[in-house]
């Protein structure tokens, strides 16, 4: 049993990270359980219908799914907050109803028959992601992040090209999103299109929100506990699901910038404590 | 033919009652509250309990309405109350998120998963009149009737009362509304309260029509309403009424026709389409879009 909580664990540390690359130039997705949902089907049909090797196929699904992102993105992206969310939500419930209406891939009924995801590669793969994101944040790169997020006209201005950076970051999200997406196939061998709608979205989006957002831990650990928590409360049987929500709202509300956000702490205490340093920049954009 | 046509234009007001609900918070607050489909449940349930009871249909009513406001005054208050900043709206709709958890949770302890039938003679479901051929309930007819009411109401509250002055004054800018001595707490307490009332009474509504109080449609509702109130333009409660209307009738003609589940796409590819190339609605005039955006 051990071993399946460490392989959803890590799929879900994927997950989080997906959303969180997104989340560096200040989008939020909603949509990347569409993401996960290529990976998973298109990494599945080749593994079960063309007899390729896993890894082959895993790759296959993050390149399928990058190019999606990155076509799907650049529209999107257009959009600012509450519409990108929107637009997000969209793609999600447009993927898990196309898919539900491909006949080839099993449609409602759901496409089964893979197999193969072991806890090393699974832990493999969380590694090799993890290094990726550790080399952007010691890379330029992260600052020109950073600054998109800060402020997309000043980034701009700086000679960013502002837009190219926030596809590509949408696409590596995506891809991330596949890669879990393609584990989760084939740990599960059997899957439905309901696996992949917005409500896996919005799970996704909580491990980062309640890990914190401004480093590469946060989300992580924020992963981490929403897997095994409901393990850890199972001795309260029927009350477990109230008691879970019950925790999540208390904890945002306590830790309401996440778990483990040590930046803002810092920044905060060297800005003099300036108590709600996002208020300015609220009112700025609060409609984009 | 016609008879799905009305049957869209029924299921289609209940639509625009849950998004226009919605627009109230999040179109003119900014609020992205996700537990709104969970409202719209306990509203069912709501009835349910009364009727069972063997209370009059208009207490049901009544209490669902005063049940569901008071819900959404929970929400205002544990979801919204300290997230005040823009940045941290994300934050509090996750926070909604997990408050319906708890909600669906509860009902599902009282009531189980299975949709739960209303304590309601059959009579009421065959008793109609015939309007050009096609058969019309009065079910059908009342739903339609209380939810043009409501809506009407709610126009005229928001354009024309001291509340709806107050509410506009918050949504442009709390800071400066509260410096005016506008009471913005309590401003968007009202709101919550409204919003969750629509949304409730949408919720025994929705039960009434198909017989049943279902537990677990509280998210496809929520979501739908989420992209008829975006399609229709954030705040614009015209647009919410006409896009509502819209998808009702469209979807009750895919079914006819033997496309359900392709419906659903329907309304989300129409959602994409517009925050595209209309991101500010379809019923939005210019003028107001150069406001908004």
């Amino acid at each position: 049993m051990t071993s399946a909580y460490i392989v959803l664990t890590c799929i879900n540390i994927l997950l989080a990270w997906s959303v969180y690359i997104i989340m560096l130039t200040g989008q939020v997705s909603i949509g990347n359980s569409a993401f996960m949902a290529i990976g998973a089907y298109v990494s599945g049909v080749l593994t079960v219908k063309f007899d390729f090797p896993l890894v082959a196929a895993l790759m296959m699904g993050v390149i399928v799914s990058t190019m999606a992102g990155a076509l799907i993105g650049f529209p999107a992206l257009r959009l600012k907050g509450v519409y990108l969310i929107m637009v997000t939500i969209g793609i999600a419930a447009s993927v898990e109803t196309l898919i539900q209406n491909i006949p080839y891939v099993g449609g409602v009924g759901g496409f089964g028959g893979m197999f193969g995801t072991t806890v090393t590669l699974s832990v493999i793969c969380v590694i090799i992601v993890c290094l990726i994101l550790l080399w952007i944040s010691r890379t330029p790169l992260q600052r020109i992040l950073e600054a998109i997020r800060e402020d997309e006209r000043v980034a701009a201005s700086m000679g960013i090209n502002v837009t190219y950076v926030k596809v590509c970051a949408f696409a590596i999200g995506a891809g991330i999103a596949a890669l879990a997406g393609g584990l989760y196939a084939h740990y599960m061998t059997y899957i439905y299109p309901e696996n992949f709608g917005i409500w896996a979205s919005i799970q996704m989006l909580l491990y980062v929100i309640l890990g914190g957002t401004n480093n590469l831990w946060g989300p992580a650990f924020g992963a981490v506990l929403m897997t095994l928590l409901p393990e850890y409360i199972r001795f309260l049987d029927e009350w477990r699901v109230t008691v879970f929500g019950v925790l999540i709202v208390v904890l945002l509300l306590f830790r309401p910038e996440g778990l483990l956000s040590f930046r803002t702490v810092t920044a905060r205490i060297r800005n003099g404590r300036v108590s709600k340093p996002a208020e300015g920049k609220g009112d700025q954009d609060g409609r984009a | 033919m016609f008879e799905q046509i009305v049957n869209g234009i029924v299921l289609g007001s209940m639509y625009s009652l849950i998004a226009i609900g919605y627009t109230l918070v999040f179109g003119l607050l900014d609020k992205l509250n996700m537990a709104h489909g969970e409202v719209f449940v306990a509203g069912g349930f709501v009835g349910v309990f009364v009727l069972a009871n063997d209370l009059p249909l208009w207490v049901a009513f009544l209490v669902a309405a005063l049940i569901g406001g008071l819900l959404g005054l929970l929400i205002e208050f544990v979801s919204f109350r300290k997230f005040k900043t823009q940045d941290a709206q994300l934050t509090a709709a996750l926070s909604t998120v997990a408050l319906g958890m708890v909600m669906t949770d509860l009902i599902q302890k009282v009531w189980g998963t299975e949709p739960v039938p209303l304590k309601i003679s059959p009579s009421v479901y065959t008793s109609g009149f015939d309007f050009f051929g096609a058969k019309v309930t009065y079910v059908q007819l009342s739903i339609l009737f209380i939810s043009i009411i409501l809506m009407y109401l709610l126009t005229i509250m928001v354009q024309k009362t001291k509340i709806g002055r107050f509410m506009r004054a918050v949504s442009e800018n709390t800071v400066s509304s509260s410096l005016l001595g506008i009471n913005a707490a309590r401003v968007i307490q009202v709101t919550f309260f409204i919003s969750s009332v629509l949304a409730a009474i949408a919720g025994i509504m929705f039960a009434l029509r198909t017989g049943v109080a279902s537990s677990t449609v509280a998210l496809t509702f929520a979501l739908k309403a989420l992209a008829i109130m975006t399609i229709g333009g954030l705040g614009d409660l015209r647009g919410a009424l006409y896009v509502g209307l819209g998808v009702g009738v469209v979807e009750a003609l895919a079914f006819h026709v033997g496309f359900g589940s392709i419906a659903d796409l329907l309304v989300w590819i129409l959602l994409i389409v517009t925050l595209i190339f209309k991101p500010a609605g379809l019923f939005t005039k210019k003028s107001q879009v150069e406001i908004r955006v």
